[in-house]
């Protein structure tokens, strides 16, 4: 029988089927951080004899707040630190850690056709190799990590085919958030988002990660991309992989991870993304979504209106910014960072401008190329790595009523701080608006032309 | 199992977990003391709450507890003494976390969600999947089965370890082909 690629990877996972159209599916990988793992890691050592399945299929890294803001992240990141040694699990700690969806990949933990979760919803990144992958709750995890397995009802398949080359300065992170608006943000819940189109295979293994990043803004259980040469080359040669033959053999294998022809889903989506142009949202969820030279609906949500001081027709050109942030697991990769420097070469923001690479080894690659400089010769702030002000922990929250543009994932109420006004975008629109101080692409920085006074 | 509810009206779709409990209070390592942050991020939460000190069931419209994977959302709703959510649909991972803890997920819709957001009172027969409101009206609503044990009579985790051997079994043979 013909099958997608989710229900590949679902079927080589399943241990046993049970009650009520329930699996129990088993988990390659569990990835960790300190901020949803110490509680279940607790309950394990107070009730179950501190007993793990296998720690060697648990990767662990202190990522949110790092180095800690306080003493009670400190202690999060000590209770993390002294478990994963007890375990011999291996960590990733302060100097060389990072996001955790960022890092995972980067260091080569994530194998095409596996099975990976994380008490952490943005792990549908990780889909991004056709791998399912998907954030859960601690104590799921910390079920995970008993018994290396999840209760899950079999999430139905909605393929979305993308088409088209992405032109006009639109990203991976357009057409996401284009997909969002598209089906809403409940549309996908329940489903894995399969994506398929000429557009996705061109896509490099960072942009896929992006696309795979908001599936669940959309609610799905996660999103899948097909594994390529792309993806194989990109994990040839990481850290966590073999090497020589054995990674040949792995990788010839991960080739059998494609969709049959003929294959049945639940549902099909079909976008052109070719005339795509940048969009930018406006309200407090990420399907509130418009192009960046757009407006705010005339049907608008009221509570959204009211909470994000606009109104129907308001201009998003017209909204004045107070913060730009570059960073989070959406968009903190190199090539993200790469965009948004060329946008910044030459230029200088004039809003307080945050830019946080999502890893300790972005960062050093981006440096190796200049990048801190051009981003400080601008007058933004070059960070260390960190989840940062994205979820209002640290490194750049704001405040009531600040408006920040942000190349996050989520713009919901109080989300990068309390009363704080998000809109999320590209990199690339994020550094054209921390420029002019307002909601702009790089189309409309041309225009103003600033970048020549500078030189000059 | 019978919960005699009072309910905490909330005329929203897409509540947020980051709404629920915003992530400058997840910086702890217990899943206890989280119900003094509830729906700190939701504009008028706090009010909302003050309002009604004696609600112990939520009643919300579609997408409740969307977004982030933050069990704390669950644990600072049961901290407050909240024993159900009822809405026309849930975040997967709030829903699973929902059932992992002993909170009931109800999912309703239509007239009888409309019915809820009317009633004061909500009493649920868990075991018979039961809702009566306000007047005596009343309404079916169905559990997960296999999860519906969890919150009769709580062991999720002693669920799991009792799929060990299994799993290993599993593994194993897997590991031959």
């Amino acid at each position: 029988m013909s099958r997608s690629l989710f229900e590949k990877v679902w079927d080589a996972h399943v241990v046993e089927e049970l009650p009520g159209g329930n699996a129990l599916v088993f988990v390659d990988r569990v990835v960790a951080h300190e901020i949803t793992t110490p509680q279940g890691a607790i309950e394990i050592q107070e009730r179950f004899g501190d007993k793990l399945y296998n720690p060697d299929r648990i990767v662990a890294m202190n990522d949110h707040v790092s180095p800690a803001k306080d003493q009670e992240t400190a202690i999060q990141a000590q209770v993390l630190r002294t478990w994963a040694r007890r375990h011999g699990i291996k960590l990733y700690d302060i100097g060389d850690n990072g996001i955790c969806h960022v890092m995972v990949p980067e260091r080569g933990y994530v194998d095409p056709g596996s099975t990976m979760a994380c008490g952490d919803s943005h792990t549908c990144t990780l889909g991004a190799f056709g791998t399912f992958a998907l954030g859960i709750g601690t104590t799921p995890q910390a079920g995970a990590m008993l018994a290396q397995c999840l209760i899950l009802q079999k999430p139905q398949v909605m393929r979305i085919d993308i088409e088209g080359k992405l032109g006009h300065g639109a990203t991976a992170k357009d057409v996401i958030l284009y997909v969002i608006s598209k089906i809403g943000v409940k549309g996908g819940t329940n489903y894995v988002l399969e994506y398929h189109g000429s557009a996705v295979d061109a896509m490099s293994m960072d942009e896929r990660m992006t696309l795979c990043n908001m599936a669940i803004e959309a609610g799905a259980t996660s999103g899948m991309c097909e594994p390529d040469e792309t993806t194989i080359d990109y994990l040839r040669g990481r850290e966590a992989q073999p090497a020589g033959e054995a990674f040949e053999k792995k990788a010839a294998h991960w080739r059998s991870f494609r969709a049959d022809p003929g294959a049945t889903y639940d549902k099909i989506v079909k976008i052109d993304v070719s005339d795509l142009r940048p969009m930018v949202t406006w309200g407090t969820n990420p399907g509130e979504v418009v192009p960046a030279d757009g407006k705010v609906p005339a049907d608008a949500n009221q509570t959204s209106l009211d909470y994000m001081g606009v109104e129907p027709g308001t201009a998003l050109a017209s909204l004045a910014l107070d913060q730009a942030f570059i960073g989070s697991c959406t968009n903190s990769r190199l090539s993200d960072l790469r965009v948004a420097a060329e946008v910044l070469r030459g230029r200088k923001v004039t809003i307080p401008t945050i830019v946080t690479p999502g890893s300790q080894a972005v960062k050093r690659a981006a440096e190796r190329e200049g990048l801190h400089d051009v981003f400080q010769d601008a007058g933004a702030l070059w960070t260390h790595s960190s989840c940062g002000p994205c979820l209002g922990m640290s490194m750049g929250v704001v405040g009531p009523q600040m408006r920040c543009i942000s190349s996050t994932n989520r713009n919901f109420p109080g989300r990068m701080g309390n009363g704080g006004r998000v809109h999320l975008a590209s990199p690339a629109v994020v550094a054209a608006s921390a420029v002019l101080g307002r909601i702009a692409s790089p189309e409309d920085l041309q225009a103003v032309d600033t970048r020549e006074k500078v030189l000059a | 199992m019978i919960v005699k509810g009072h309910a905490l009206h909330i005329d929203r779709a897409n509540i947020d977990t980051d709404q629920i409990i915003p992530a400058r209070f997840l910086t702890g390592i217990s899943k206890t003391g989280l119900g003094q942050y509830l729906f700190l991020g939701m504009p008028g939460g706090p009010e909302m709450l003050a309002a009604h000190p004696e609600a112990n069931v939520v009643v919300a419209r579609e997408n409740f507890g969307c977004g982030s994977s933050r069990e704390h959302a669950v644990w600072a709703l049961t901290d407050r003494s909240f024993k159900a959510v009822i809405a026309p649909s849930f975040g997967r991972i709030f829903h699973e976390n929902s059932y992992a803890n002993g909170l009931i997920p109800i999912e309703l819709q239509g007239e009888g969600l409309e019915a809820a957001m009317r009633s004061r009172t909500v009493d649920i027969d868990v075991s018979n999947e039961k809702l009566v409101f306000e007047g005596g009206k009343n309404y079916g609503f169905t559990l997960d089965p296999l999860r519906k044990r969890f919150i009769l009579e709580g062991g999720f985790m002693e669920w799991m370890a009792t799929k060990i051997d299994t799993v290993r079994t599993w593994e194993a043979s897997r590991s031959k082909e």
